[in-house]
């Protein structure tokens, strides 16, 4: 079989290692919060079985280092040695070098490198011997003979461990020209006394030809102790000792096979692109397409005779139809869902290692594991939280004494919670600690002249200011927060998503950061707008309200218009002036103006009206045609014409940039 | 479980119309003619229980006739079974004939060194 | 062609094995632990039982003495595919009544070599 029909697999092994790797780390953190023993088996599996893939799969350097690791939990699971804060730390940290060595192995890298190297002389240390050997073995000398006997006697039960006399000697004939003598002397004398399923009979073998001993003892390697076995040289010819034998040439091939496959990896982009799918929603499908074929004959039937009498049954037939395509939407959709734990899962670590360099004791509690959503969304939702949650441990919670000066527990609490709410995923990042503290925010928002005052600003326009470009509220900007990121990019990469993210905060009592996302990327909820002939999608999630304003609503300022809405002055974009669009309604008092919110501000859209609202499948435009400013995809109505979805946040990125120019 | 089976392959005696699957049915006691044990096609561990019951039962009728045309798979606890019934029924004075040896039970008694103490029927040729 | 389980929780071994098995014209089944493999071998009768030793919901070991119970399978092969290259571990899994083993790492030729000798 080619290598190449292996490096399927090895991809599959990736992501599962990886995932194994999620519960090694998992698991000890319970571990060091007190878990009980059953964790140590999981850790221990979830080791073994990357061990064991590695060497298959080509990575032998991955192999021998999981097996230091494994060697030493054996000693924790078998309780030959206690588990420890130590062992958990050394532990956490193979799990760490374990990611990055198949990350590397991704990138087509060498895989071990100085860390590597180093933890595996800890782990060696700990096991408390020295780096063992590597793979060079030393043989002992081989007997050779020209023609042996074997005297072989299986015990009464080697029949029923599947070892069946028949295959071993004919394994052996294979070696040489086999002559079998049985010996019944076992045999019970009567029929009725002979349990099948137990051996009784013995052999005396002579084998001829030029065989080794090693070889006929491999043939019984699996029965040394189900059997008496004797091997005897008839004629013993001495060969010298032979050097120790390396398999290097082995692990070299496995190199190449390996380099390949990781080039292969790196082609198929960054992201990976399978999805692990259950059997049950497999079976789901097939059922669904049965229904289907089912409902699709019924209505075969009709072909060319629309009797009158039959339209009650054409009309089941129909809503037939149309269940079952909902519900093949839906399990078709639900194979891209998978559990937001997997997200979650990396946090525990994190805020165990930010909350200890900190000196801040944090609680963390995850809510809505389960909650699933689509893996493109699941991909890319990971770096936001990623730094809300830093943000919430650095500047929201205080640190022990801080608390305790508040009146409050020592333990704070920083909690992730994800939930399905109406067509959305709603993931909130929220804590106990400090709060938003609107004055520090203000006063930095004037030092960034991002504002004149914090005068008339309500406390939600003033919380809405940490999302501005370059803003930073801590003091000092830390190595943990203050990576260049901010708050701004938060928004953006939601917003990418087709998301929002809003902030609750009350002074002294915490803060909760709530992003909103919609389930997938493959649909939209959204309202069907006119604009002259044409007709454009508005994302639901991003309309506020819309509104029919009087003519002198709507000010001409330099650059453009603006309308008061709500206190708030907003610009308006006029669809039919952004996509060029004939024929359309210019008069304000005759258009509708449907304020949307992207990319954290809002706008006013005037658009000829809005016919109603819809579920738009989104066909890319990027790989039908190109990217085009202002327009997030494409969607086929139910007349068969097509419409464009409005991408908000780029229509207001470029009305801002044209009010700039 | 009884050890029965449809499939038929061609009996190398050529004699397959006397061949029984399952059920050893004794074909008339008095009219000389000998009961016949079809083995298995498939005549290893896990069947023998049901054939050791058929060959216990054997034993009792005047004559017996085995035929293992239809062996496909064998394995070392099949012949063993064989070689006690053989040495009992002989004991008995039955003195056991073969009605078909496939080719997979002759070539397994021959690596065991069976073949003799089964008296096996030389090979037919081709 | 033999009819054989490929027992393994992980994805990729079990893949990995059945893959290299069916190309080698073998009807291959797949479970991902000792509970379902038990089931799959209620309901069908293998030649040949491969089987990981690790394993969640039910062990290698204990999906061996539970084959073992059958009657169906008695003397049927049973494989431990084990990282385990200590002796005590390989006894461990004939005690069980595993006809023997196949220690991880193995490639493709190794496997075949191994299904070979023993469905002879």
């Amino acid at each position: 079989m080619s290598k190449a029909g292996l490096a399927q697999f090895q991809q599959v092994f990736i992501e599962e290692s990886l995932e194994g790797l999620d519960t090694m780390e998992s698991s000890l953190l319970a571990l060091d919060d007190g878990g009980d023993g059953e964790l140590v088996h999981t850790i221990f599996r979830a080791a073994h079985s990357i061990k064991g893939g590695a060497a298959t799969f080509g990575f032998p350097e991955m192999s021998s280092f999981t097996h230091e690791a494994e060697s030493l939990l054996d000693e924790v699971r078998s309780g030959k040695r206690a588990i420890d804060g130590s062992i958990i730390e050394l532990l956490l940290r193979t799990v760490d070098c374990l990611r990055g060595m198949f990350a590397r192995a991704q990138a087509g890298e060498p895989l071990n490198d100085a860390v590597a190297e180093g933890l595996r002389n800890e782990l060696a240390a700990a096991m408390g011997r020295g780096i063992p050997a590597g793979g060079v073995q030393a043989r002992r000398a081989e007997d050779q003979a020209d023609a042996w006997t074997v005297r072989f006697r299986p015990h009464p039960g080697m029949l029923a461990s599947g070892n069946d006399p028949l295959r071993l000697i004919r394994e052996l004939a294979g070696l040489g020209e086999l002559r079998a003598t049985p010996e019944f002397d076992r045999l019970p004398a009567t029929l009725a006394g002979l349990e099948p399923s137990e051996c009784h009979l013995g052999w005396t073998i002579t084998l001829r030809g030029p065989v080794k001993r090693a070889d006929i003892a491999a043939v019984f390697d699996w029965v040394e102790d189900e059997c008496d076995l004797a091997i005897e040289a008839q004629h013993v010819v001495a060969k010298p000792a032979e050097a120790p034998i390396a398999t290097a040439p082995v692990a070299a091939a496995a190199n190449v096979a390996d380099a390949g496959a990781a080039r292969a990896q790196r082609e198929a982009g960054a992201e990976s692109s399978s999805v692990r799918v259950s059997i049950d929603k497999i079976d789901g499908l097939i059922n669904l397409v049965g229904e289907l074929v089912i409902t699709q004959s019924m209505l075969d039937t009709f072909r060319g005779e629309y009797d009158a009498t039959r339209v009650a049954m054409l009309e089941q037939g129909l809503a037939q139809l149309a269940r079952h395509t909902r519900e093949l939407q839906e399990t078709v959709m639900g194979i891209r869902m998978l559990p937001i734990a997997s997200v979650f899962n990396r946090f525990p670590r994190m805020v165990r290692d930010i909350s200890q360099k900190l000196g801040k004791q944090v609680k963390l509690e995850l809510v809505g594991e389960q909650t699933e959503l689509d893996k493109t969304v699941l991909e890319k939702i990971g770096d936001p939280m990623v730094h809300l949650v830093r943000n919430a441990i650095d500047h929201g919670l205080e640190t022990p004494d801080k608390r305790r000066a508040a009146g409050k527990s020592d333990l704070g609490t920083l909690k992730l919670e994800a939930s399905h709410r109406g067509g959305n995923i709603v993931v909130e990042v929220s804590d106990d600690g400090a709060g938003l503290n609107r004055d520090a925010i203000v006063a930095k928002a004037v030092q960034r002249g991002l504002i004149a005052s914090g005068e008339g600003l309500s406390d939600e326009a003033v919380a809405d200011l940490i999302f501005q470009p370059g803003f930073s509220t801590a003091a000092v900007t830390t190595d943990l927060s203050g990576r260049g990121v901010g708050m701004d990019v938060v928004r953006r990469n939601v917003a990418d998503l087709g998301g929002t993210v809003t902030i609750r905060s009350t002074q002294g009592k915490g803060s909760a950061f709530t992003i909103t996302l919609p389930l997938t990327l493959a649909i939209i909820d959204g309202l069907t707008a006119a604009v002259g002939g044409e007709r454009y999608i508005v994302p639901l999630v991003s309309i506020v309200e819309s509104v029919q304003l009087k003519p002198e609503a709507v000010r001409s300022v330099a650059g453009g218009e603006l309308f008061r809405f709500r206190g708030e002055y907003l610009p308006v974009i006029r669809l039919h002036d952004a996509f060029g669009c004939d024929n359309a309604i210019r008069a304000i008092d005759q258009g509708l103006m449907v304020v949307v919110e992207g990319d954290g501000s809002r706008v006013g859209l005037f658009v000829d009206g809005l016919i109603g609202q819809q579920q738009a499948v989104v066909k890319s435009l990027e790989a039908n045609y190109r990217r085009v400013q202002g327009v997030s995809g494409a969607t086929i109505l139910a007349d068969g014409s097509v419409a464009l979805i409005v991408d908000i946040a780029g229509l207001v990125r470029l009305q801002g940039r044209r009010k700039a120019a | 479980m009884p050890a029965t089976a449809d499939k038929h392959s061609e009996d190398a005696t050529g004699r397959g119309e006397s061949r029984s699957m399952g059920k050893a049915t004794a074909q008339g006691k008095g009219e000389s003619e000998a009961r016949v044990i079809a083995l298995p096609p498939d005549f290893r561990l896990a069947e023998l229980a049901a054939v050791k019951a058929e060959l216990l039962e054997a034993l009792e009728a005047p004559a017996v006739n085995i035929d293992g045309a239809a062996v496909e798979r064998v394995d070392t606890a099949a012949l063993q079974l064989l070689v006690a019934f053989r040495r009992e029924s002989t004991a008995r004075g039955q003195s056991p004939a073969w009605h078909g040896v496939s080719t997979v039970m002759r070539d397994a008694a021959s690596l065991l060194g069976l073949a003799q103490v089964l008296e096996l029927p030389a090979p037919m040729p081709a | 062609m033999a009819k054989i389980l490929a027992v393994d929780d992980s994805a990729s071994m079990r893949g990995m094995v059945a893959f290299t098995l069916r190309g080698a014209g073998h009807d291959v089944s797949e479970a991902e632990n000792g509970q379902l493999a038990l089931d799959q071998a209620r309901g069908s009768r293998y030649d040949l039982v491969l089987a990981d030793v690790n394993m969640p919901v039910m062990d290698g070991l204990s999906m061996v003495r539970e084959l073992r119970t059958m009657p169906e399978y008695k003397g049927v092969p049973i494989l431990m595919l084990t990282t385990e290259s200590h002796t005590d571990k390989k006894m461990e899994g004939k005690a069980a009544g595993a006809t023997g083993w196949l220690v991880k790492p193995f490639d493709p030729e190794q496997l075949l070599a191994t299904v070979k000798r023993v469905l002879g």
